[in-house]
């Protein structure tokens, strides 16, 4: 069940970097958002811990229903340009996804070897922080940018889910909290001089 | 009313202000109550369940409100010098407020996870400071600081998580603390925590503008307000080294000459392209800017090679000469912006060139300086490393070329401070009192830290 939903989060992850339209862009940021939310919570439950079926539930709250309805809302108030193509074309990210997908494998050989459990994952969850900053990289425009932070945090909450078992409470809440205040800030600094 | 709630009264009171109708003499006043917690928590550590004080972190706060109190004295009269309007004067104090409350979590934590929320929070906050004053650089360089920024923010993060998995097994949910995980570095899995430390360092040294990143950070502190450019030299950076420093503490507990390489390698990397950058600047913001990074990177080197003295010193002589110096620069380039010659002539009261020209030459190191003192006894430092070390020539050729680097740097700003006061047209400047108040402040705490007490209270920091 695991594999299935984390097959998913990569899916979801990389269409979100052949994305070209920003509504559907946030949309992909949603589905991969629940991916990494139910993740969380199934394995909270085969482990029995609570926090982490807190922090999966918050996950879907806030990043699956909050957080692309807001940028959305952002989005439309302030007249965010919806075409986003990429700078890189798609030939070459064909080519480059599979590349990192794999390298990164390779690269992270002697971390997973160092880890007690859950050790594919977290070349997994290292590889989509790589995807995440590509997605930063290949767009000139502020709002994929924005969606592709988001993503490197669903990357590091993955890591720090798999690597460690979930990461204290507090902690994870905190990192909600700093998640809302960058959103207030992209809110305001769109509001004082829109996207360019 | 626990102390961990009171130490968060001034920043939060800043906050609520700010949404009012603003006299600006109040709001520096209340601003400059930032250090009446800062005193009595230096006075009085605790230890609770999230925070920890000991005497590294409680001096690096005190130090940190007192930059905090001589930026709040500069903002009494940097807005007519800037034509900054009511609103760009509430939202600096509304952020300032939210920055000094991030601030407080990450310089008092002992949890890695804690401190990292706190500096984001005060990272996020200083992206909307950077646009108080309504330009299209601004604008660009605010967007460029939350890019480059959250990258090596979540740097952090992921070192952080990949520290935390070395030890959890052993530690349980204290491997997240500093000290639990200083007092086991024998028991954690090192491997794991050296590639997390690694990575952790690689995210703070891109926020202080190290190699390769030079030139994003005076990039924004040249776009940006002079306070601005003042809290990040003067209070981020100091709160950044401070997690440099206890994360280093342990990893020379796993592995000494891992750190001392590690080290070593990126500050001479950084310091070839600052002394070269610095060489071609041609404002005294981007000097400045520049020249806190070359500073930085000493720290590093000072901290690593075991100088803990000297690195503190520099530390708390940085943090007052560099948010001094940023501010003064709003009275050198009142005329004209990229342009030395002059710079310190036309000014009616004689103190203010006086007190500028100490504060320009103090920065490299000119005796009295604190800086003097704190880079003999950290070369000294270094020598003793390189003495102990297998690689002894190496290490001497590294301290050669350091030194041959800062030669350029040393060279750059005495030919900026002869150009500001002997040439040029004697054209008039304008000072505000609330300058003077500003510089006399950042002067006397400068000399307060070459008191012999100040020396060896510094001493007792670390022993």
């Amino acid at each position: 069940m695991i594999d299935v939903l984390i097959g998913f989060y990569i899916a979801t992850l990389i269409t979100e970097l052949f994305t070209t339209r920003l509504y559907r862009l946030l949309g992909w940021y949603a589905l991969n958002s629940l991916f990494l939310g139910l993740i969380a919570i199934y394995m909270g439950t085969q482990i029995s811990d609570s926090a982490m079926i807190i922090s999966g539930s918050i996950t879907i709250v806030i990043k699956f229903m909050l957080i692309p309805y807001v940028l959305k809302y952002i989005a439309t108030k302030f007249n965010i340009p919806r075409n986003i193509n990429p700078n890189l074309k798609v030939h070459y990210s064909t080519i480059i996804v599979p590349v990192i997908l794999v390298f990164t494998y390779y690269l992270v050989n002697p971390i997973i070897h160092n880890m007690a459990y859950n050790a594919n994952y977290v070349a997994l969850s290292i590889s989509s922080l790589f995807l995440a900053m590509l997605l930063i990289i290949e767009h000139k425009n502020i709002a994929p940018k924005i969606v592709g932070f988001l993503s490197i945090e669903n990357a590091l909450f993955l890591l720090a889910i798999s690597a460690t078992k979930g990461m204290p409470m507090l902690v994870e809440l905190g990192i909600f909290v700093d998640l809302l205040m960058l959103i207030v800030i992209v809110n305001i600094l769109f509001k004082h001089q829109g996207d360019f | 009313m626990s102390i961990s709630i009171i130490i968060f009264i001034p920043s939060l009171l800043l906050v609520a202000l700010s949404f009012f109708k603003i006299n600006r003499t109040l709001m520096a006043a209340v601003s400059s109550l930032i250090i009446v917690p800062a005193i009595y928590i230096f006075m009085h550590p605790f230890v609770n369940e999230y925070f920890l004080v000991d005497k590294l972190n409680s001096f690096v706060l005190l130090i940190s409100s007192i930059v905090g109190v001589g930026v709040s004295l500069s903002m009494i009269s940097l807005p007519d010098r800037l034509n900054l309007n009511e609103e760009a004067i509430k939202r600096f104090y509304r952020f300032f407020g939210i920055f000094w409350f991030g601030l407080i979590i990450s310089i008092l934590a002992n949890n890695m996870g804690i401190f990292w929320i706190g500096l984001e929070f005060a990272t996020l906050s200083t992206v909307y400071m950077i646009k108080v004053k309504d330009s299209l650089t601004a604008h660009k360089e605010a967007w460029k600081y939350l890019t480059v920024g959250a990258i090596a923010i979540s740097l952090v993060l992921f070192g952080i998580i990949l520290m935390y998995a070395s030890a959890k097994d052993v530690l349980g949910e204290d491997a997240m603390n500093f000290y639990a995980l200083a007092k086991n570095a024998s028991k954690i899995n090192s491997f794991l925590f050296e590639i997390g430390f690694t990575i952790s360092v690689t995210g703070f040294f891109i926020k202080m503008g190290f190699f390769p990143m030079n030139l994003w950070l005076a990039d924004i502190e040249r776009a940006s307000i002079y306070p601005v450019a003042a809290l990040f030299s003067g209070i981020l950076e100091s709160a950044i080294m401070l997690g440099f420093f206890r994360l280093s503490k342990i990893e020379m507990l796993v592995n000494t000459s891992h750190l001392v390489t590690f080290s070593y390698i990126y500050a001479i990397f950084t310091l070839f392209m600052v002394s070269f950058l610095i060489y071609r600047a041609k404002d005294f913001v981007t000097t400045f800017a520049l020249s806190g990074i070359e500073h930085m990177v000493l720290i590093t080197i000072f901290w690593v090679s075991g100088g803990y003295f000297a690195a503190l010193l520099h530390l708390a002589a940085h943090a007052f000469l560099k948010p001094a110096l940023f501010l003064s620069s709003s009275m050198l380039e009142q005329n004209r912006r990229y342009r030395f010659k002059g710079a310190l002539k036309g000014y009616k009261n004689k103190l203010i060139p006086l007190l500028i020209s100490l504060l320009l030459l103090g920065i490299i190191s000119i005796p009295p300086s604190p800086m003097f003192f704190s880079e003999i006894f950290g070369f000294k430092a270094m020598l003793d490393v390189a003495q102990d070390s297998d690689y002894f020539l190496v290490m001497i050729f590294a301290i050669f070329i350091i030194m041959l680097l800062l030669s350029i740097i040393f060279y750059k700003f005495i030919t900026i401070y002869q150009e500001a006061l002997y040439d040029g047209d004697d054209e008039p400047k304008k000072v505000y009192k609330s300058e003077i108040a500003m510089l006399l402040l950042f002067t006397i705490s400068l000399l307060a830290l070459i008191l012999p007490q100040v020396f060896d209270y510094i001493e007792g920091i670390i022993k």
